[in-house]
């Protein structure tokens, strides 16, 4: 399953939010300022609290809207 | 190959001027598409609280725009924000415009791609981007629980972006090379606050950090003393530059780099207009640039009635 690590008011989060739907992929969004699970989560990944971080393993991420990046790690 | 697509207006920029100037021109029953490579909203969607639109006492810059754009979809105009825009050809006709995925060929195009953050001028800043160095201090704040930030500038986007930022971090500090730009009453709401150490005509002159910013040198040009303060993070807000590289080699720009257009927005090249901040004129604010647009889109529809000799 897809996570998207992110918050509400992040515009790059909801970028990259709005894509994946655009792609019909299913994914979990992972609310860091709701849910510090997530939070912790985030930053064992990409060792940061910025977001958007998009993984599929938990290892590899892409951080922000990269869309480039995002196909190939997805897929697409 | 890529699939060419007529369009009768392609607008280039879902800002408050690319916007509205969709809205107008859907309104109108014009085939139009709005490509946005960045952010649907633009410097607005970062906003927390407009208060100088008309009618409203106090919006959120992400639920303005987000209205104006149902407003352009309601009536018929397509935005589409994943397919970055490569090449334009505007001197041709139709005009020509090559996404990464498609060619859209237009009777008109509307300029309305606004500004970009200016990025920090130090040769660290590519090292350090998104590690320590960021543009958006609502997208990036929150990471910065318990720390210390420095934010650089001193125009009302950085005071605010430094108010902002207050409520998570332990230490702030303020860096601009001149004096203060921003509103009085911001500035009293930052000085104020017992987390804000100011720091005025001083400048940034190197970042330190492993893999992450860890400190950076400022240097006083008054006393002409240097420091190493300890940051975690430094918010950048330098004021903005046009976003005009698609298009400087076929229509005129000014000195800054904008589009030379009058109050009509028409530029030099016919069936192509410039709105909102991009274009060259003494006064950027929301309301102009919505006022843009409108004007914008109103000459489109003339340009098209005339082209087609109705």
């Amino acid at each position: 399953m897809v996570k998207v690590y992110s918050f509400e008011a992040c515009p790059w989060c909801v970028k990259v939010k709005k894509y994946l739907i655009s792609k019909n992929i299913e994914f979990e969004v992972r609310d860091i300022e709701l849910d510090v699970e997530a939070a912790k989560e985030c930053q064992k990944i990409s060792g940061d609290l910025t977001v958007p971080v998009t993984t599929v393993d938990g290892v590899n991420y892409v951080l922000g809207f990269d869309k480039a990046k995002l196909d190939a790690m997805l897929g697409i | 190959m890529k699939e060419k697509i007529k369009k009768e207006v392609v607008i280039i920029g879902a800002g408050m001027a690319g916007l509205t100037a969709a809205m107008y021109c859907g309104r109108m029953n014009l085939e139009t598409l709005v490509l946005e490579n960045a952010i649907i909203g633009g410097q607005i969607a970062n906003a927390s609280g407009i208060e100088n639109y008309p009618g409203f006492l106090s919006v959120k810059g992400s639920d303005l725009i987000s209205t104006v754009q149902t407003q352009a979809e309601n009536f018929g105009a397509v935005i589409d924000e994943f397919d970055s825009i490569v090449k334009v050809t505007l001197k041709e006709n139709p005009k020509i415009i090559e996404t990464e995925e498609k060619i859209y060929l237009a009777d008109v195009v509307i300029i309305a791609s606004g500004m970009n953050r200016r990025k920090l001028p130090l040769p660290e800043e590519k090292k350090f981007a998104g590690r320590g160095v960021h543009y958006c201090e609502l997208c990036d704040g929150h990471a910065y629980q318990n720390k210390i930030v420095a934010v650089m500038g001193g125009g009302n986007a950085a005071v605010d972006a430094a108010n902002f930022l207050t409520k998570y971090a332990k230490k702030l500090f303020l860096i601009h090379r001149s004096e203060f730009r921003a509103d009085e009453i911001s500035q009293k709401k930052l000085r104020e606050n017992p987390k804000v150490e100011i720091f005025l005509q001083t400048e940034i002159k190197k970042l330190f950090g492993d893999k992450k910013l860890e400190s950076i040198e400022i240097f006083d040009k008054i006393s002409e003393e240097t420091k190493i303060l300890q940051v975690d993070g430094i918010f950048v807000n330098i004021g903005v530059e046009p976003n005009t590289e698609l298009f400087k080699d076929e229509l005129e720009v000014s000195e800054s780099g904008r589009i030379i257009a009058g109050e009509n927005c028409k530029t030099n090249i016919e069936g192509v207009f410039a709105a909102g901040d991009v274009r060259e004129k003494e006064i950027r604010q929301l309301t102009t640039a919505a006022a843009d647009g409108t004007t914008a889109a109103l000459l489109t529809e003339k340009y098209l009635s005339k082209l087609r000799g109705v």
